[in-house]
Protein backbone atom coordinates (compact mmCIF):
# COMPACT_ATOMS: atom_id res chain seq x y z
CA UNK A 1 0.00 0.00 0.00
CA UNK A 2 0.76 3.35 -0.79
CA UNK A 3 2.21 5.31 2.13
CA UNK A 4 0.89 8.63 1.55
CA UNK A 5 -2.71 6.97 1.65
CA UNK A 6 -2.19 5.05 4.06
CA UNK A 7 -1.54 8.27 6.30
CA UNK A 8 -4.15 9.81 4.66
CA UNK A 9 -6.64 7.27 5.84
CA UNK A 10 -5.55 7.77 9.38
CA UNK A 11 -5.70 11.37 9.31
CA UNK A 12 -9.32 10.64 8.36
CA UNK A 13 -9.76 8.03 11.01
CA UNK A 14 -8.98 10.79 13.16
CA UNK A 15 -11.08 12.84 11.92
CA UNK A 16 -14.44 10.63 12.02
CA UNK A 17 -12.43 9.27 15.38
CA UNK A 18 -13.03 13.35 16.80
CA UNK A 19 -16.60 12.86 16.08
CA UNK A 20 -17.05 9.55 17.55
CA UNK A 21 -15.73 11.14 20.54
CA UNK A 22 -17.89 14.13 20.54
CA UNK A 23 -20.59 11.59 20.45
CA UNK A 24 -19.33 9.36 22.86
CA UNK A 25 -18.45 12.11 25.31
CA UNK A 26 -21.88 13.05 25.75
CA UNK A 27 -23.01 9.58 26.25
CA UNK A 28 -19.99 9.47 28.82
CA UNK A 29 -21.09 12.90 30.54
CA UNK A 30 -24.46 11.47 31.47
CA UNK A 31 -23.40 8.20 32.61
CA UNK A 32 -21.48 9.42 34.80
CA UNK A 33 -23.22 11.78 36.66
CA UNK A 34 -26.42 10.20 36.23
CA UNK A 35 -25.87 6.51 35.85
CA UNK A 36 -28.21 6.67 32.72
CA UNK A 37 -27.78 5.19 29.77
CA UNK A 38 -29.17 7.56 27.44
CA UNK A 39 -30.43 5.37 24.37
CA UNK A 40 -32.17 8.70 22.94
CA UNK A 41 -28.48 9.88 22.80
CA UNK A 42 -28.63 9.54 18.91
CA UNK A 43 -31.69 11.78 18.81
CA UNK A 44 -30.35 14.52 19.92
CA UNK A 45 -27.55 13.97 16.80
CA UNK A 46 -30.40 13.42 14.33
CA UNK A 47 -32.68 16.67 16.09
CA UNK A 48 -28.88 18.52 15.57
CA UNK A 49 -28.63 17.88 12.21
CA UNK A 50 -32.11 18.91 11.68
CA UNK A 51 -32.25 22.02 13.05
CA UNK A 52 -28.55 22.62 11.55
CA UNK A 53 -30.65 21.85 8.21
CA UNK A 54 -33.63 23.74 8.78
CA UNK A 55 -31.60 26.84 10.06
CA UNK A 56 -29.25 26.68 7.55
CA UNK A 57 -31.02 25.35 4.27
CA UNK A 58 -34.78 26.55 4.39
CA UNK A 59 -33.77 29.36 6.31
CA UNK A 60 -30.78 30.54 4.90
CA UNK A 61 -29.28 31.42 7.39
CA UNK A 62 -25.35 31.63 7.24
CA UNK A 63 -23.89 28.20 8.88
CA UNK A 64 -21.48 30.59 11.44
CA UNK A 65 -24.47 31.83 12.97
CA UNK A 66 -26.84 28.46 12.12
CA UNK A 67 -24.69 25.95 13.94
CA UNK A 68 -24.44 27.31 17.04
CA UNK A 69 -27.81 28.35 17.18
CA UNK A 70 -28.59 24.47 16.23
CA UNK A 71 -26.43 23.91 19.15
CA UNK A 72 -27.96 26.17 21.89
CA UNK A 73 -31.30 24.69 20.44
CA UNK A 74 -30.06 21.35 21.56
CA UNK A 75 -29.36 22.05 24.74
CA UNK A 76 -32.32 23.63 26.10
CA UNK A 77 -34.13 20.95 24.48
CA UNK A 78 -31.89 18.54 26.53
CA UNK A 79 -32.53 20.31 29.16
CA UNK A 80 -36.04 20.55 29.18
CA UNK A 81 -36.76 16.71 28.31
CA UNK A 82 -34.68 16.07 31.08
CA UNK A 83 -36.29 17.62 33.60
CA UNK A 84 -39.49 16.27 31.94
CA UNK A 85 -38.60 12.57 31.86
CA UNK A 86 -35.37 11.40 33.43
CA UNK A 87 -35.45 13.43 36.79
CA UNK A 88 -38.54 11.58 38.13
CA UNK A 89 -37.08 8.30 37.65
CA UNK A 90 -33.55 8.45 38.57
CA UNK A 91 -34.21 9.95 42.43
CA UNK A 92 -36.44 6.35 42.75
CA UNK A 93 -35.17 3.16 44.48
CA UNK A 94 -34.54 0.48 41.05
CA UNK A 95 -34.54 3.42 38.91
CA UNK A 96 -31.82 1.98 36.39
CA UNK A 97 -34.34 0.01 34.20
CA UNK A 98 -37.29 2.46 34.05
CA UNK A 99 -34.47 5.09 32.71
CA UNK A 100 -33.82 2.54 29.76
CA UNK A 101 -37.08 1.95 29.18
CA UNK A 102 -37.64 5.35 29.23
CA UNK A 103 -34.89 6.92 26.90
CA UNK A 104 -35.85 4.12 24.56
CA UNK A 105 -39.26 5.40 24.24
CA UNK A 106 -37.97 8.83 24.30
CA UNK A 107 -36.04 7.48 21.18
CA UNK A 108 -38.69 6.61 19.32
CA UNK A 109 -41.18 9.73 19.97
CA UNK A 110 -38.47 11.95 18.72
CA UNK A 111 -37.74 9.65 15.42
CA UNK A 112 -41.38 9.95 14.65
CA UNK A 113 -41.69 13.39 15.91
CA UNK A 114 -38.91 14.25 13.68
CA UNK A 115 -40.90 12.13 10.82
CA UNK A 116 -43.80 14.06 10.78
CA UNK A 117 -42.13 17.41 11.20
CA UNK A 118 -39.35 16.95 8.74
CA UNK A 119 -40.80 13.65 6.32
CA UNK A 120 -38.46 10.50 5.58
CA UNK A 121 -35.95 12.49 3.07
CA UNK A 122 -32.52 12.43 3.39
CA UNK A 123 -31.60 15.94 3.73
CA UNK A 124 -27.88 17.24 3.00
CA UNK A 125 -26.52 20.66 4.12
CA UNK A 126 -23.87 22.39 1.64
CA UNK A 127 -20.05 22.00 3.03
CA UNK A 128 -19.09 25.07 4.94
CA UNK A 129 -15.92 25.37 3.01
CA UNK A 130 -14.76 23.97 -0.03
CA UNK A 131 -11.80 22.98 -1.85
CA UNK A 132 -8.84 20.47 -0.59
CA UNK A 133 -5.57 20.70 1.59
CA UNK A 134 -3.24 19.21 0.00
CA UNK A 135 0.24 18.32 1.71
CA UNK A 136 2.42 16.85 -0.87
CA UNK A 137 0.59 13.74 -1.76
CA UNK A 138 -1.87 13.85 1.11
CA UNK A 139 -5.17 15.14 0.27
CA UNK A 140 -7.75 15.78 2.54
CA UNK A 141 -11.38 18.10 2.12
CA UNK A 142 -11.46 21.62 4.05
CA UNK A 143 -14.53 20.19 5.34
CA UNK A 144 -13.11 17.70 6.94
CA UNK A 145 -10.15 19.90 8.40
CA UNK A 146 -13.02 22.23 9.43
CA UNK A 147 -14.70 19.08 11.41
CA UNK A 148 -10.95 18.28 12.84
CA UNK A 149 -10.52 21.64 14.37
CA UNK A 150 -14.30 22.48 15.49
CA UNK A 151 -14.06 19.11 17.56
CA UNK A 152 -10.70 19.75 19.05
CA UNK A 153 -12.05 23.46 19.76
CA UNK A 154 -14.93 21.63 21.62
CA UNK A 155 -12.83 18.85 23.11
CA UNK A 156 -10.12 21.61 24.69
CA UNK A 157 -13.40 23.78 25.72
CA UNK A 158 -15.05 20.85 27.66
CA UNK A 159 -12.13 19.93 29.38
CA UNK A 160 -11.50 23.68 30.43
CA UNK A 161 -14.91 23.80 31.75
CA UNK A 162 -14.89 20.54 33.68
CA UNK A 163 -10.99 21.54 35.16
CA UNK A 164 -11.59 25.17 35.90
CA UNK A 165 -14.99 26.36 36.39
CA UNK A 166 -17.44 26.21 39.11
CA UNK A 167 -19.76 24.50 37.06
CA UNK A 168 -17.23 21.30 35.93
CA UNK A 169 -16.43 21.28 39.24
CA UNK A 170 -20.00 20.37 40.31
CA UNK A 171 -20.33 18.25 37.43
CA UNK A 172 -16.94 16.55 38.54
CA UNK A 173 -18.32 16.06 42.39
CA UNK A 174 -21.76 15.18 41.52
CA UNK A 175 -20.29 12.15 39.44
CA UNK A 176 -17.84 11.11 41.92
CA UNK A 177 -20.26 11.37 45.09
CA UNK A 178 -23.88 12.66 44.89
CA UNK A 179 -24.37 12.71 48.67
CA UNK A 180 -21.09 13.92 49.32
CA UNK A 181 -22.22 16.95 46.78
CA UNK A 182 -25.43 18.08 47.84
CA UNK A 183 -23.75 17.82 51.30
CA UNK A 184 -21.32 20.85 50.37
CA UNK A 185 -24.53 22.55 48.52
CA UNK A 186 -24.38 21.52 44.92
CA UNK A 187 -27.66 21.47 43.92
CA UNK A 188 -27.33 18.49 41.63
CA UNK A 189 -30.79 17.93 39.96
CA UNK A 190 -29.59 21.29 38.62
CA UNK A 191 -26.30 19.85 37.80
CA UNK A 192 -28.08 16.52 36.01
CA UNK A 193 -29.71 18.95 33.60
CA UNK A 194 -27.29 20.93 32.98
CA UNK A 195 -25.35 17.50 32.18
CA UNK A 196 -28.15 16.34 29.86
CA UNK A 197 -28.40 20.06 28.18
CA UNK A 198 -24.63 19.50 27.59
CA UNK A 199 -25.09 15.90 26.08
CA UNK A 200 -27.32 17.15 23.39
CA UNK A 201 -25.23 20.21 22.58
CA UNK A 202 -22.20 18.15 22.03
CA UNK A 203 -24.28 15.54 19.95
CA UNK A 204 -25.89 17.85 17.94
CA UNK A 205 -22.77 19.91 17.22
CA UNK A 206 -21.46 16.53 15.79
CA UNK A 207 -24.32 16.00 13.40
CA UNK A 208 -23.83 19.76 12.53
CA UNK A 209 -20.41 19.10 11.44
CA UNK A 210 -21.49 15.94 9.54
CA UNK A 211 -23.71 17.20 7.98
CA UNK A 212 -22.73 18.32 4.62
CA UNK A 213 -20.85 14.58 4.62
CA UNK A 214 -23.87 12.11 6.11
CA UNK A 215 -27.28 13.48 5.15
CA UNK A 216 -29.89 13.41 7.96
CA UNK A 217 -32.88 11.53 8.02
CA UNK A 218 -35.41 10.18 11.36
CA UNK A 219 -33.50 7.46 11.68
CA UNK A 220 -29.83 8.78 11.43
CA UNK A 221 -29.60 8.51 15.63
CA UNK A 222 -29.16 4.76 15.90
CA UNK A 223 -25.86 4.16 13.97
CA UNK A 224 -24.59 7.02 15.53
CA UNK A 225 -25.98 5.86 19.08
CA UNK A 226 -24.35 2.37 18.12
CA UNK A 227 -20.90 3.94 17.37
CA UNK A 228 -21.44 6.36 20.78
CA UNK A 229 -21.84 2.74 22.85
CA UNK A 230 -18.39 1.44 21.16
CA UNK A 231 -16.50 4.74 21.98
CA UNK A 232 -17.72 4.61 25.92
CA UNK A 233 -17.21 1.25 26.27
CA UNK A 234 -13.85 1.25 25.03
CA UNK A 235 -13.16 4.24 27.14
CA UNK A 236 -14.73 3.27 30.43
CA UNK A 237 -18.30 4.17 31.12
CA UNK A 238 -18.80 7.19 32.37
CA UNK A 239 -14.95 8.89 32.07
CA UNK A 240 -14.77 11.73 30.10
CA UNK A 241 -11.60 11.58 28.99
CA UNK A 242 -12.08 7.83 27.99
CA UNK A 243 -14.48 8.86 25.34
CA UNK A 244 -12.38 11.59 24.10
CA UNK A 245 -9.37 8.92 22.95
CA UNK A 246 -12.06 5.84 22.69
CA UNK A 247 -13.70 7.94 19.76
CA UNK A 248 -9.76 8.89 18.25
CA UNK A 249 -8.55 5.20 18.62
CA UNK A 250 -12.23 3.93 17.03
CA UNK A 251 -12.21 6.00 14.20
CA UNK A 252 -8.34 5.20 13.00
CA UNK A 253 -8.68 1.22 13.60
CA UNK A 254 -11.96 1.42 11.05
CA UNK A 255 -10.11 3.43 9.09
CA UNK A 256 -7.04 1.28 8.59
CA UNK A 257 -9.26 -1.69 9.28
CA UNK A 258 -11.38 -0.54 5.87
CA UNK A 259 -8.09 -0.31 4.29
CA UNK A 260 -7.13 -3.29 4.97
CA UNK A 261 -10.41 -4.98 4.06
CA UNK A 262 -13.38 -3.19 3.12
CA UNK A 263 -15.97 -0.88 3.64
CA UNK A 264 -18.83 -3.07 4.67
CA UNK A 265 -16.09 -4.73 7.39
CA UNK A 266 -16.59 -1.30 9.29
CA UNK A 267 -19.07 -2.31 12.05
CA UNK A 268 -17.76 -5.40 12.50
CA UNK A 269 -14.03 -4.34 12.91
CA UNK A 270 -16.05 -1.79 15.86
CA UNK A 271 -17.68 -3.69 17.32
CA UNK A 272 -14.31 -6.96 17.14
CA UNK A 273 -12.65 -3.84 18.92
CA UNK A 274 -15.12 -3.17 21.43
CA UNK A 275 -15.35 -7.12 22.42
CA UNK A 276 -11.76 -7.25 22.18
CA UNK A 277 -11.08 -4.62 24.88
CA UNK A 278 -14.24 -5.97 27.07
CA UNK A 279 -11.95 -9.49 27.61
CA UNK A 280 -8.68 -7.72 28.36
CA UNK A 281 -9.86 -4.71 30.52
CA UNK A 282 -13.54 -5.02 31.11
CA UNK A 283 -13.36 -1.94 32.76
CA UNK A 284 -12.39 -0.12 29.57
CA UNK A 285 -9.41 1.55 29.02
CA UNK A 286 -9.55 4.74 31.28
CA UNK A 287 -12.61 3.55 33.65
CA UNK A 288 -11.92 2.14 37.36
CA UNK A 289 -11.80 -1.57 38.12
CA UNK B 1 -18.88 24.40 79.85
CA UNK B 2 -21.09 22.00 80.59
CA UNK B 3 -23.89 24.49 81.87
CA UNK B 4 -23.63 27.61 80.20
CA UNK B 5 -25.60 30.25 82.00
CA UNK B 6 -29.18 30.45 79.65
CA UNK B 7 -28.10 27.74 76.71
CA UNK B 8 -29.62 28.46 73.48
CA UNK B 9 -31.48 26.17 71.62
CA UNK B 10 -30.13 25.38 68.54
CA UNK B 11 -31.76 22.39 66.49
CA UNK B 12 -34.85 20.98 67.78
CA UNK B 13 -35.71 17.63 66.33
CA UNK B 14 -39.61 16.92 66.97
CA UNK B 15 -41.35 13.23 66.84
CA UNK B 16 -39.44 12.24 63.55
CA UNK B 17 -40.58 9.40 62.19
CA UNK B 18 -38.52 7.31 59.12
CA UNK B 19 -39.93 4.37 56.80
CA UNK B 20 -37.56 2.69 54.52
CA UNK B 21 -39.76 0.78 52.33
CA UNK B 22 -41.93 -1.34 54.51
CA UNK B 23 -38.95 -1.10 57.52
CA UNK B 24 -39.47 1.94 60.36
CA UNK B 25 -35.78 3.04 61.54
CA UNK B 26 -36.62 6.00 63.81
CA UNK B 27 -39.73 6.10 66.15
CA UNK B 28 -40.66 9.45 67.30
CA UNK B 29 -37.18 10.67 68.07
CA UNK B 30 -36.83 14.24 69.47
CA UNK B 31 -34.00 15.54 70.44
CA UNK B 32 -32.35 18.96 71.19
CA UNK B 33 -29.23 20.68 70.73
CA UNK B 34 -28.03 24.03 71.94
CA UNK B 35 -25.47 26.63 70.36
CA UNK B 36 -22.30 25.88 70.81
CA UNK B 37 -22.74 21.95 71.99
CA UNK B 38 -20.87 19.04 71.84
CA UNK B 39 -23.97 16.21 71.54
CA UNK B 40 -23.27 12.48 71.00
CA UNK B 41 -25.77 10.58 69.81
CA UNK B 42 -25.17 6.99 70.98
CA UNK B 43 -26.00 3.60 70.19
CA UNK B 44 -25.52 0.47 68.36
CA UNK B 45 -25.75 -0.85 65.00
CA UNK B 46 -29.32 -0.26 63.40
CA UNK B 47 -30.40 2.12 65.79
CA UNK B 48 -31.09 4.78 63.50
CA UNK B 49 -28.15 7.17 64.79
CA UNK B 50 -27.00 7.72 61.48
CA UNK B 51 -30.59 7.98 59.73
CA UNK B 52 -31.46 10.86 62.55
CA UNK B 53 -28.11 13.26 61.08
CA UNK B 54 -29.43 12.40 57.43
CA UNK B 55 -33.09 13.07 58.47
CA UNK B 56 -31.82 16.57 59.94
CA UNK B 57 -29.19 17.21 57.16
CA UNK B 58 -32.43 16.13 54.19
CA UNK B 59 -30.72 13.35 53.24
CA UNK B 60 -33.62 11.07 54.09
CA UNK B 61 -37.33 12.12 53.79
CA UNK B 62 -38.81 12.26 56.83
CA UNK B 63 -42.35 10.70 57.07
CA UNK B 64 -43.63 12.91 60.37
CA UNK B 65 -42.64 15.32 62.41
CA UNK B 66 -40.37 17.98 62.59
CA UNK B 67 -37.18 19.34 62.53
CA UNK B 68 -36.37 23.04 63.35
CA UNK B 69 -32.87 24.92 63.16
CA UNK B 70 -32.73 28.22 64.96
CA UNK B 71 -36.76 28.66 64.96
CA UNK B 72 -36.71 27.59 61.02
CA UNK B 73 -38.56 24.72 59.56
CA UNK B 74 -36.19 22.55 58.06
CA UNK B 75 -37.74 19.25 57.50
CA UNK B 76 -37.16 17.77 54.29
CA UNK B 77 -35.51 21.10 52.57
CA UNK B 78 -32.85 19.45 50.50
CA UNK B 79 -29.28 19.06 51.25
CA UNK B 80 -27.89 21.36 49.43
CA UNK B 81 -29.87 24.53 50.98
CA UNK B 82 -28.55 23.44 54.45
CA UNK B 83 -25.05 24.93 53.77
CA UNK B 84 -26.74 28.39 53.75
CA UNK B 85 -28.24 27.96 57.24
CA UNK B 86 -24.98 27.18 58.45
CA UNK B 87 -25.23 23.47 58.79
CA UNK B 88 -22.28 21.20 56.79
CA UNK B 89 -21.98 17.62 57.85
CA UNK B 90 -18.98 14.75 57.34
CA UNK B 91 -20.60 11.96 56.09
CA UNK B 92 -19.98 8.38 56.80
CA UNK B 93 -17.05 6.75 55.42
CA UNK B 94 -15.25 10.28 54.82
CA UNK B 95 -17.09 10.42 51.11
CA UNK B 96 -14.58 12.16 49.62
CA UNK B 97 -14.78 13.21 45.59
CA UNK B 98 -11.66 10.28 45.21
CA UNK B 99 -10.84 11.68 41.68
CA UNK B 100 -10.13 15.06 42.86
CA UNK B 101 -7.25 16.92 44.38
CA UNK B 102 -7.44 17.68 48.09
CA UNK B 103 -7.33 21.62 47.04
CA UNK B 104 -10.31 21.05 44.91
CA UNK B 105 -12.07 18.98 47.88
CA UNK B 106 -11.45 21.38 50.34
CA UNK B 107 -12.20 24.17 47.96
CA UNK B 108 -15.79 22.73 47.03
CA UNK B 109 -16.61 22.63 50.95
CA UNK B 110 -16.87 26.50 50.41
CA UNK B 111 -18.71 25.74 46.71
CA UNK B 112 -22.00 27.59 47.79
CA UNK B 113 -23.03 30.79 46.34
CA UNK B 114 -24.20 32.11 50.37
CA UNK B 115 -20.18 30.70 51.54
CA UNK B 116 -17.94 31.62 48.84
CA UNK B 117 -16.86 34.88 50.60
CA UNK B 118 -15.55 32.83 53.24
CA UNK B 119 -13.15 30.74 51.54
CA UNK B 120 -10.39 32.29 51.39
CA UNK B 121 -10.26 32.67 54.74
CA UNK B 122 -11.73 29.29 56.20
CA UNK B 123 -9.20 27.62 53.83
CA UNK B 124 -6.14 29.38 55.98
CA UNK B 125 -8.12 28.08 58.89
CA UNK B 126 -8.66 24.77 57.71
CA UNK B 127 -5.26 24.44 56.68
CA UNK B 128 -3.75 25.50 60.30
CA UNK B 129 -5.82 22.52 61.98
CA UNK B 130 -4.68 20.63 59.25
CA UNK B 131 -0.78 21.22 57.96
CA UNK B 132 -1.15 18.25 55.90
CA UNK B 133 -3.85 19.57 53.98
CA UNK B 134 -1.19 22.52 52.61
CA UNK B 135 1.60 19.57 52.25
CA UNK B 136 -0.64 17.38 50.08
CA UNK B 137 -2.62 20.31 48.05
CA UNK B 138 -2.09 18.11 44.98
CA UNK B 139 -2.32 14.81 45.69
CA UNK B 140 -5.93 13.12 44.53
CA UNK B 141 -7.28 12.54 47.55
CA UNK B 142 -8.56 8.95 46.96
CA UNK B 143 -5.10 7.94 47.58
CA UNK B 144 -4.52 9.63 50.76
CA UNK B 145 -5.11 7.06 54.37
CA UNK B 146 -8.48 6.80 55.99
CA UNK B 147 -7.13 9.13 58.49
CA UNK B 148 -6.18 12.01 56.05
CA UNK B 149 -9.29 11.25 53.83
CA UNK B 150 -10.64 12.13 57.35
CA UNK B 151 -9.00 15.31 58.04
CA UNK B 152 -10.07 16.21 54.37
CA UNK B 153 -13.61 15.41 54.95
CA UNK B 154 -13.87 17.35 58.18
CA UNK B 155 -11.91 20.63 56.34
CA UNK B 156 -14.42 20.21 53.58
CA UNK B 157 -17.10 20.76 55.60
CA UNK B 158 -15.65 23.70 57.93
CA UNK B 159 -15.22 26.13 54.52
CA UNK B 160 -18.86 26.75 54.68
CA UNK B 161 -18.29 28.24 58.16
CA UNK B 162 -21.59 26.14 59.71
CA UNK B 163 -22.74 27.02 63.07
CA UNK B 164 -23.40 23.36 63.15
CA UNK B 165 -21.06 20.44 62.56
CA UNK B 166 -22.88 17.08 61.78
CA UNK B 167 -20.38 14.27 61.87
CA UNK B 168 -21.71 10.61 60.40
CA UNK B 169 -19.72 8.25 62.86
CA UNK B 170 -16.31 10.40 62.75
CA UNK B 171 -14.40 7.36 64.16
CA UNK B 172 -14.78 4.96 62.08
CA UNK B 173 -11.89 2.24 60.77
CA UNK B 174 -9.62 4.55 62.27
CA UNK B 175 -6.96 3.85 63.98
CA UNK B 176 -6.56 5.01 68.07
CA UNK B 177 -3.57 7.37 67.43
CA UNK B 178 -6.06 8.97 64.83
CA UNK B 179 -8.56 8.98 66.73
CA UNK B 180 -7.16 11.19 69.74
CA UNK B 181 -6.21 13.52 66.69
CA UNK B 182 -9.84 13.61 65.18
CA UNK B 183 -11.15 14.24 69.38
CA UNK B 184 -8.77 16.80 69.50
CA UNK B 185 -9.65 18.69 66.49
CA UNK B 186 -13.29 18.66 67.88
CA UNK B 187 -12.14 20.23 70.96
CA UNK B 188 -10.84 22.72 68.43
CA UNK B 189 -14.22 23.39 66.19
CA UNK B 190 -16.28 23.69 69.42
CA UNK B 191 -13.58 26.30 70.72
CA UNK B 192 -14.90 28.32 67.82
CA UNK B 193 -18.20 28.30 68.75
CA UNK B 194 -19.43 25.62 66.33
CA UNK B 195 -21.93 22.96 67.76
CA UNK B 196 -21.16 18.92 66.76
CA UNK B 197 -23.08 16.97 67.03
CA UNK B 198 -21.92 13.23 66.12
CA UNK B 199 -22.66 9.54 66.76
CA UNK B 200 -20.87 6.64 67.66
CA UNK B 201 -20.95 2.96 69.30
CA UNK B 202 -18.35 3.76 72.03
CA UNK B 203 -19.72 5.54 75.02
CA UNK B 204 -16.93 5.49 76.82
CA UNK B 205 -15.21 7.37 73.91
CA UNK B 206 -17.46 9.59 73.16
CA UNK B 207 -18.06 11.32 76.37
CA UNK B 208 -13.97 12.16 76.49
CA UNK B 209 -15.76 14.64 74.26
CA UNK B 210 -19.35 15.29 74.36
CA UNK B 211 -21.46 17.24 77.65
CA UNK B 212 -24.57 15.78 76.20
CA UNK B 213 -26.09 12.54 74.68
CA UNK B 214 -28.90 10.23 73.50
CA UNK B 215 -29.16 7.18 73.08
CA UNK B 216 -30.77 5.53 70.43
CA UNK B 217 -32.26 1.89 70.22
CA UNK B 218 -33.95 0.35 67.62
CA UNK B 219 -34.84 3.76 66.13
CA UNK B 220 -36.23 5.19 70.12
CA UNK B 221 -34.77 7.29 72.40
CA UNK B 222 -33.97 5.50 75.51
CA UNK B 223 -32.30 8.13 77.56
CA UNK B 224 -30.83 11.21 77.36
CA UNK B 225 -28.41 13.29 79.56
CA UNK B 226 -25.57 14.97 80.35
CA UNK B 227 -22.08 12.75 79.98
CA UNK B 228 -22.17 12.18 83.77
CA UNK B 229 -26.08 11.25 84.41
CA UNK B 230 -25.21 9.29 81.24
CA UNK B 231 -22.02 7.53 82.46
CA UNK B 232 -23.78 6.88 85.80
CA UNK B 233 -27.46 5.70 84.18
CA UNK B 234 -28.14 1.40 85.07
CA UNK B 235 -28.56 1.04 81.45
CA UNK B 236 -25.28 2.34 80.31
CA UNK B 237 -23.36 0.69 82.76
CA UNK B 238 -24.85 -2.58 82.40
CA UNK B 239 -25.53 -3.11 78.11
CA UNK B 240 -22.58 -0.87 77.19
CA UNK B 241 -20.11 -0.53 80.03
CA UNK B 242 -20.43 -4.10 81.03
CA UNK B 243 -20.54 -3.34 84.93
Amino acid sequence: MNLAIFIEQILNGLITGSMYALIGSGIALVYGTMKVLNLAHGEFYMLGGYFTWYLAVSLGINPAIAIPAAVAIAFCLGMLIQKLTVEYLILRDNWAFTTIAATMGLSIILQNAALLVFGANFNTVPSYVSGVMVLGDIRISWQRVLIFVVALATIGFMTWLLKYTRLGWSIRATSQDRDAAQVVGIPVKRVYMICFGLAAALGALAAAMLAPINAINPWSGMPVLLKGFVVVVLGGLGSFPGAIIGGLLLGVVEAVGVQLTSSEWRDVISFTLMIAVIWWRPWGLFGKK
Amino acid sequence: MATEPTPKLMLDVQNVNVIYGNYQVLWDVSMQANAGQVMAVLGPNGSGKSTILKAIMGLTPVRSGKVIFEGEDITNRPAHEMIERGISMVLERRRLFTGMTVYENVMLGAYHKSVQKYAKERLEWVESLFPILKERRDQVAGKMSGGEQQMVAIARALMSKPKMLLMDEPYLGLTPRIVGQIAEIIHKVNAEGIAVIFNEQNVKLSFGISNYGYLLESGRVMLNGTGEEMMNSDVIRRVYLGE
